[in-house]
């Protein structure tokens, strides 16, 4: 048990300045709502923390499995339609809903991954997408889904810890408790043994196979995991939001935002995800609110492709990347 | 030590009072208000459009337009509130809820504006009306239409358009009409040569209400579906789709789809040279001056289920300078979305005027007793009153009402109001009469 | 019978197109194992030239096509060589990010310049022209997208496998290490593969104008059907791309009959079971 416990809480085969940082980072994100007063910051914060707990969830397959993911709205999705439909037809309490929510995208995963894994690299990659798009079309046809009319939470006056209502501050908190709790989990699973046989398959699948690791089967259990901790962010935004559909929730842009998120911050690192989205999501939120309003139309994006073209020609390791080569030498 | 302490004391308290006095100030120089709309993205062309609507208004309520018979042409600002100025501050929801949520705080918030508008897209009308009703300000909507935002009884939205239930209504009191002869320029038409309904609507939250509420409308009024589906938003092709519905023996079409999609599908049906006796396009895509634009001579004929037209001039004096205007800024002229925006800055004036202030209570009791007279606006409508037209609906305007046009002459023609029939500016062109 | 006749030409046609803008990505797949998410952006890129010699020059849209080809090849290999070939030495990640960056750039650089307005075609030799063929009435334009289309799958098709240019390319993606050693300038060949997939695409996009809208946000819709297409029909295989583009066009055209709001449903799952029986592709090697 304390073994465990010090698997999950302890970083200490990490480097010293990189404890420090973990520490800095929970102090300013746990008094974040007392430093900043800006709502909008602190909704760009909240979209920060969703973010990288998303990629968090998709490092696992994507950075430390290898295998690029381009489905994980789908797992989203399946946690926020679970706690959306369970809330409003059955009035069951929020942390009830989220294993429901777990359940169906580990389910589906599982359900799915055993085909998928006989493809590899690009083919795979395509065959998310492809599953993908495919749920959030039968999410839109599915009449008691809310078909594309999506599904309305109603709002309740008071803060509410049964359903998760409540003011932006509380939100920032579920968000951070949420996040934390995945990266605790991160932080455990990357000295499992389990982590290491899904690093050794990436490295080199032949040579771990040849060590007698269950090469499809490691990947069906990482596909499933991270199926799971995609849908339990799906199941914070049905709160967060109080209204879903499937374009909210089980977009081609989600999925592809969150594996960018990995790639820019760096893929396989436990820093990466948050990296990534501190990089991507205030400048996106940013430049979009501030160039908004002068009629130029698509200037933002431009920008932002530009930056993943640089990122990806000239830092394929991403941010995370820079920063390793940067300390090694110095 | 004592003196310092107290030094101290004073310098604060001078501070405070320096800092505080500005919102103490009784008289604001300038109402900011929020703006969600579609300003990238697939949907840009219309937040262009939307804007400059809004723009305009804002613009003749700031300034004088002696010429303008509108109270707000001769206001120079708010009177009651000394004559402050409406500031509309924009916002990009990108099409997307979550975006329209988080602009929404930030316009509430960061921006501190006094109330909301927007955002066009009624699912992000959804999630950011949510952000106006949690922090307790107003959110009045001018151009969403889907029924379901007035029936989930929020204290803080109001909706100034008439939505898809008033038009589905419309519609068929408009078929009966032409039934009993009403329309000006043909004679009584058979029913029979109109009543079998092919449906094709987008699948998305707007296609579907639109689809049930033709469903329920022609139920009641006695007319045939004989064909109905839905089909993928922005679709490669409709050859399938728009053979099915030559297929089903309609002799009338009925779309509801965005700017994309019913180009492609009026293409498809000239190009497999459909022929019904009447096309019938719900508002968005058939409405957009891009329409027109694109298929020239080939829209002809089509009716579309709008909320405005330039031609309404013959018939209501006040949108011809408007109308100009608004060309003037924009290059084009007003469409049904964009004088919505118009007329929903104009209620934003109204009750702002009313209130007298601009605390919130102040402007929901303005806005709930509002009663804005015909003549003060462009569309055809009997005025502004907010109300509960239909079972369920509240704070909804309930003396608003649609138009069905007619397109005619294009290239280079017009979009002629032939319902109501006593708003028609041009004869009704009955059948159908195809792509020539 | 003939309805079924219908749907069928339709599919066919429609399937054509489909094979048509999947064919540059299967070929620049196969010389380098690279899946491009900017190649509907090229696709929109002929697009717009088409839209833009007949609108602004008193041309036939039909000539503007040697222009998309040109276009799209100088698009295709500065593309390489700016980007892809540092992409290429990367992990997959970064490979399939740096062309989801192109595809983003492209997209809002065409849409900062023209806006976002949709036109379409306004005149032209072959737009709004239908011919009947009796038991159906076809769009002309479509009529030679698919002539086209077969006519760049059969020269493409014998310039891999029958001239020396071909040979080298296949060496290239066989083995580029090996091909190095044989003589073989790879980098050359990969930015040609670059320029050819780029520049038939181009020609489709040119086509697909007579009878589609333009507008900058286009190449995404066409740009999942031909991944879809090029996975189905096999990566790399052209011959592939070309029977599944029909398939799709196929499982389109019912699909939009019988149940239109799960059309692309039905081709994901088409594919998707395609490729739990046969990882490969129907093709693939």
């Amino acid at each position: 048990m304390s073994q465990l416990l010090n698997d999950i809480f302890s970083f200490g085969d990490r480097p010293f300045s990189e404890r420090i940082v973990l520490i800095v980072f929970s102090v300013v994100a746990l008094t974040f709502p007392w430093l900043v007063e800006s709502a909008y910051a602190r909704a760009v914060m909240i979209k920060f923390l969703l973010i990288a707990l998303f990629g968090l969830g998709w490092n696992l397959i994507g950075g430390y499995g290898g295998q690029v993911d381009l489905g994980q709205a789908k797992n989203v999705g399946f946690g926020a339609y679970a706690t959306a439909l369970m809330i409003l037809h059955w009035h069951t309490p929020f942390w009830l809903t989220v294993p429901v929510g777990i359940f169906f995208a580990t389910l589906e995963s599982f359900a799915v991954a055993y085909p998928m894994f006989r493809l590899r690299g690009h083919y795979f990659a395509i065959a998310t997408l492809c599953v993908a798009l495919a749920w959030k079309e039968l999410f839109i046809f599915w009449d008691w889904t809310g078909g594309a009319r999506g599904v309305e939470i109603p709002i309740r006056p008071t803060p509410d810890f049964t359903f998760m209502e409540f003011g932006e501050v509380g939100y920032h908190y579920f968000i951070f408790g949420l996040f934390m709790a995945q990266f605790l989990f991160m932080n455990w699973f990357r000295k499992s043994k389990l982590g290491y046989q899904l690093q050794a398959l990436r490295d080199n699948e032949d040579a771990a196979a040849s060590l007698g690791i269950n090469v499809t089967g490691t990947k069906v259990i990482a596909y499933c995991i991270t199926a799971g901790l995609g849908a339990m962010g799906g199941s914070f935004m049905t709160v967060y939001y109080l209204y879903i559909d499937p374009d909210l929730v089980m977009p081609l842009d989600l999925s592809i935002l969150i594996a960018m998120t990995v790639m820019v911050g760096g893929a396989g690192s436990i820093w990466g995800p948050m990296i990534g989205a501190a990089a991507l999501i205030p400048l996106d939120m940013y430049l979009g609110a501030w160039l908004a309003g002068g009629g130029h139309y698509g200037i933002d994006f431009m920008i932002y492709g530009l930056i993943i073209m640089i990122i990806a020609a000239y830092e394929p390791k991403g941010i995370w990347g820079v920063i390793e080569r940067v300390t090694k030498r110095g | 030590m004592r003196g310092k302490r107290l030094m101290v004391w004073l310098v604060s308290v001078a501070v405070a009072v320096v800092i505080a006095s500005p919102a103490m100030a009784a008289e604001p120089k300038e109402i900011k208000l929020g703006y969600i709309l579609p300003l990238s993205g697939p949907l840009a062309p219309t937040g262009k459009a939307l804007r400059e609507g809004a723009e305009l208004a804002a613009d003749i309520i700031n300034n004088k337009y002696p010429g303008l018979k509108l109270s707000i042409a001769q206001w120079e600002g708010i009177p009651n509130l000394g004559g402050a100025k409406i500031k509309l501050i924009f916002a990009d929801h990108r099409g997307d809820p979550g975006w329209g949520a988080d602009q929404a705080k930030r316009l509430i918030r960061d921006e501190k504006v006094i109330g909301l508008a927007g955002c066009y897209n009624s699912s992000v009308t959804k999630t950011a009306s949510v952000e106006a009703e949690r922090a307790g300000i107003p959110f009045v909507n001018g151009d969403s239409t889907s029924p379901a935002l007035t029936k989930r009884g929020f204290k803080w939205f109001w909706r100034v358009t008439p939505h898809e239930t008033w038009f589905t209504a419309d519609l068929f009191n408009f078929l009966d009409g032409l039934t009993k002869g009403k329309a000006p320029g043909v004679k009584a038409i058979p029913k029979e040569q109109i009543d079998k309904l092919a449906v094709a609507v987008e699948n998305t939250e707007w296609g579907a209400a639109a689809l049930a509420a033709i469903q329920e409308f022609a139920a009641k009024h006695e007319y045939k579906i004989v064909e109905w589906f839905k089909y993928p938003h922005t679709a490669a092709d409709l050859s399938s789709e728009a053979r099915r519905m030559m297929a089903s023996g309609a002799n009338s079409y009925l779309f509801a789809s965005y700017l994309a999609d019913s180009i492609l599908f009026i293409k498809t049906l000239k190009e497999l040279g459909a022929t019904p006796r009447l096309i019938w396009g719900q508002d968005a895509g058939f409405v957009e001056p891009d329409f027109p634009k694109t298929l020239g001579a080939a829209v002809n004929g089509i009716l579309t289920r709008d909320l405005f037209s330039p031609e309404l001039g013959k018939v209501k004096p006040v949108t011809i300078p408007l109308n100009e205007l608004y060309k003037k800024r924009a290059g084009y002229d007003f469409h049904g979305s964009s004088a919505r925006n118009f007329v929903g800055v104009q209620v934003w004036a109204h009750a702002l005027n009313e209130a007298k202030s601009t605390d919130p209570a102040a402007i929901r009791k303005a806005l709930n007793e509002m009663n804005l007279p015909a003549d003060e606006l462009l569309m055809p409508w009997k005025g502004v009153r907010f109300g509960s037209p239909f079972p369920g609906d509240t704070q909804q305007n309930e003396i608003g009402s649609g138009v069905i046009n007619q397109l005619q002459g294009f290239p280079g023609g017009k979009s002629q109001v032939v319902y109501p029939f006593e708003f028609a500016t041009a004869d009704f062109v009955h059948p159908f009469p195809g792509w020539k | 019978m003939e309805l079924a006749t219908q749907l069928v030409t339709y599919g066919v046609l429609m399937g054509c197109v489909f094979a048509f803008v999947a064919l540059g990505l299967s070929l620049i797949f196969g010389v380098m194992n690279i899946v491009n998410f900017a190649h509907g952006e090229f696709m929109m890129v002929g697009m717009y030239v088409a839209f833009l010699i007949s609108s602004y020059l008193p041309l036939d849209p039909l000539v503007s096509l040697p222009f998309a080809a040109f276009l799209g090849f100088f698009l295709g290999v500065v593309s390489y060589r700016l980007l892809i070939t540092h992409i290429l030495r990367g992990p997959m990640v970064a490979q399939l990010f740096g062309t989801f960056g192109l595809m983003l750039f492209l997209r809002y650089l065409v849409m900062f310049i023209f806006g976002p307005d949709v036109r379409t075609l306004s005149h032209g030799v072959l737009v709004g022209k239908t011919i009947s063929l009796g038991w159906v009435s076809l769009d002309a334009s479509k009529m030679v997208a698919a002539g086209l289309c077969v006519l760049f799958f059969v020269l493409v098709y014998w310039m891999i496998s029958r001239t020396k240019l071909g040979r080298a390319l296949r060496a290239t993606s066989l083995d580029a290490e090996a091909a190095r050693y044989m003589g073989i300038d790879t980098e050359k060949m990969n930015a040609l593969a670059w320029g050819i997939g780029a520049a038939t695409v181009g020609v489709a996009g040119g086509l697909l104008a007579h009878f589609y809208y333009v507008t900058p946000t286009v190449g995404m819709l066409f740009i999942l059907i031909a991944f879809a297409t090029v996975a189905l029909g096999g990566f790399g295989s052209i011959p592939g791309a070309f029977v599944a583009g029909i398939i799709i066009g196929l499982i389109q055209a019912l699909g939009g009959h019988y149940l239109s709001e799960l059309k692309f449903t039905f081709i994901y799952i088409a594919y998707f079971l395609t490729v739990v029986l046969k990882p490969r592709g129907l093709f693939g090697w």
